[in-house]
């Protein structure tokens, strides 16, 4: 069952003083990076969701996204649609989406079930990839930002942008808390860690796994909207199944069902990428040995490790400091 | 309450259950004993649904449940507790009890609310966790509590589903002698409208739980009576002594 813990809530106030500073004080490149980690940041709370706390390790979350993006690509670009209305929808075909594959991927177990999202994200991927109606494997262009001018803000400027890419994953992490914390996720903490008894209790579990799957698509859909957006331009390379892997990566170097965890590995993840990236262009041999380095220290994650290292520690001294400030009992006896 | 009609189950060659046909009226304690590999717990799993009989039927309340799924035999009204400890060992023994408790009042899907925070739900958790002598336990995780604090859980994760039926295998098994004690006086504490069909091996608990006893051999039933008979029943004996030859 998820709980925030003292050093949780501090971790993601760091996290949102490095990504405001970053956006007031950043030149282009440091924004398109910050919009980079933010979009990422979305995909992998939606992978979390249903990887780190209801074991299912989807690779096609890559393709959902992807899905949210050409769903939002035709709605606006192709049927004209206002971008609110284009991402409304966008975001409801894509929940839809996510449900199917749930629903159908839910009675296996393990790498069936790795396999069974990964045929379904290839499938989206094979379809874009020589659908005309889509630009092939051109991609498409001639994408929309929302339009806030009524309210003073414009979405073209990439300061802006930022900002309310970082308003919507702080919206997406309150989402994702309030569904690991309603009966559904209760039953989904139920079914990770024993689905036989959850059935014998009565539980129908598909249905959970399927539920939580199309919220999960939601946020990955919103994560695909605002990639759209973004460059304004989206491909098939989207939907391909590294985009999978790469979240996968991501959430199991940032910390599988911590929520806070992949957070700080898509942050870490990107910045590598970039900073390896200028050094070489093998980057992701460096990336792979760092991972490798990771899973092989049983540690969870990056943010596993400092949560198992110094959380009790953090716990144990703020308890402390609890107990020292509660005023004693004052004896009156004469 | 409870009903098999002539419920048969092979595995190949092997016949587990042959043609057990058992009634229990409502608020009836009835124990099932026999050696190992008698076919205790297979009628068990023919009972709640996770397996399906090669002949026969199980009717619940009346109604006849063979083709309904466990989740759905579950939901209308049989329960069971494992011989092995089924938990969610990384959670709370509250939150184990919640889970179950869930399931039944319809708040385990439901995604505005937290079921944990229902006060039905509260209730059944207080309730269960006081009838099976949990309640200095509901903070800690399954995996900080001992073995028979766990046994009790088993069952109560049962019961939280405020069950019609109630199919228990082997409660007490792995417990000391005290915590036996402490079982018959949980089972004999029960509603006594709950009705309760119990595999268990510990003789002493058995005569003092049960109206009636059942005793299988080879997948069959070969004694069905009142205790009193059961004790003084020479098959019975032979069958724990291990003389009994299939008749």
């Amino acid at each position: 069952m998820f709980r925030h813990t003292p050093l949780r809530y501090a971790v993601l106030a760091i996290l949102a003083i490095a990504a405001l500073m970053q956006a007031f004080t950043a030149g282009y490149f440091g924004l398109e990076i910050l919009i980079e980690i933010l979009i990422l940041c979305l995909l992998v709370l939606a992978l979390d969701l249903v990887a780190g706390f209801g074991g299912m390790v989807s690779l096609c979350h890559g393709a959902l996204m992807g899905v949210g993006a050409y769903a939002f690509v035709a709605l606006n670009a192709l049927a004209g649609l206002d971008p609110w209305l284009a991402a409304l929808g966008a975001v409801a075909i894509t929940a839809a989406v996510a449900w199917v594959i749930g629903a159908v991927c839910a009675r296996s177990h393990g790498i069936y079930f790795i396999m069974a999202t990964l045929a379904f994200g290839q499938m989206g991927y094979s379809y874009v990839f020589s659908a005309p109606l889509f630009g092939g494997d051109d991609g498409i262009g001639g994408i929309d930002r929302f339009d806030l001018t009524a309210l003073g803000i414009d979405l073209s400027d990439s300061r802006t942008f930022a900002l309310f890419c970082l308003a919507v994953l702080a919206a997406a992490y309150l989402f994702t808390v309030a569904i690991l914390r309603s009966g559904l996720g209760r039953s989904l903490a139920g079914v990770m860690h024993n689905e036989k008894r959850m059935k014998a209790l009565g539980l129908i579990t598909w249905r959970v796994k399927a539920d939580v799957f199309g919220l999960s698509g939601v946020i990955a859909g919103v994560a695909g909207v605002l990639a759209a957006q973004h460059i304004q331009f989206i491909s098939p390379g989207l939907m391909n199944w590294t985009v999978s892997g790469e979240a996968l990566v991501v959430v199991i170097l940032g910390g599988l069902g911590t929520l806070v965890g992949p957070l700080v590995g898509a942050a870490a993840f990107v910045v590598m990428k970039h900073q390896l990236g200028e050094i070489t262009t093998y980057w992701h041999l460096i990336v792979g040995v760092i991972l490798i380095a990771v899973v092989m220290s049983r540690a969870n994650g990056i943010f596993g490790w400092v949560e198992a290292r110094w959380g009790a520690r953090i716990e144990r001294r703020l308890s402390d400091a609890t107990r020292a400030s509660t005023p004693k009992e004052v004896s009156t006896d004469a | 309450m409870l009903e098999t009609r002539s419920l048969t189950k092979s595995f190949g060659a092997v016949h587990v259950t042959r043609a057990v046909s058992l009634k229990l009226e409502r608020g009836e304690r009835r124990v099932i004993l026999g050696p190992n590999g008698a076919g205790k717990t297979t009628l068990f799993n023919l009972l709640v649904g996770e397996l399906t009989p090669d002949s026969g039927s199980v009717h619940l309340a009346g109604e006849d449940v063979t083709a309904l799924t466990v989740p759905r035999r579950a939901r209308r009204g049989l329960s069971r507790s494992y011989q092995k400890n089924t938990l969610f060992d990384g959670l709370t023994v509250e939150e184990n009890l919640a889970l179950a408790a869930a399931v039944n009042t319809g708040h385990a899907t439901r995604l505005w609310s937290d079921s944990l925070s229902r006060p039905e739900i509260r209730e059944t958790l207080a309730e269960v966790a006081h009838q099976v002598n949990l309640m200095p336990y509901l903070h800690a995780r399954v995996s900080e509590i001992s073995y028979g604090v766990r046994r009790q859980l088993e069952v109560g994760v049962a019961l939280a589903t405020r069950p019609l039926v109630l199919l228990m295998d082997e409660p007490t098994s792995g417990v000391g002698p005290e915590m036996s004690k402490g079982f018959h006086e949980l089972l004999n504490n029960l509603p006594r409208d709950l009705t309760l069909l119990i595999i268990e091996h510990d003789m002493d608990l058995a005569f003092d739980v049960a109206d009636t006893i059942t005793v299988l051999n080879y997948g069959e039933v070969v004694f069905d009576g009142l205790p009193d008979a059961a004790r003084g029943s020479k098959l019975l004996k032979d069958i724990y002594l291990g003389s009994w030859e299939d008749a």
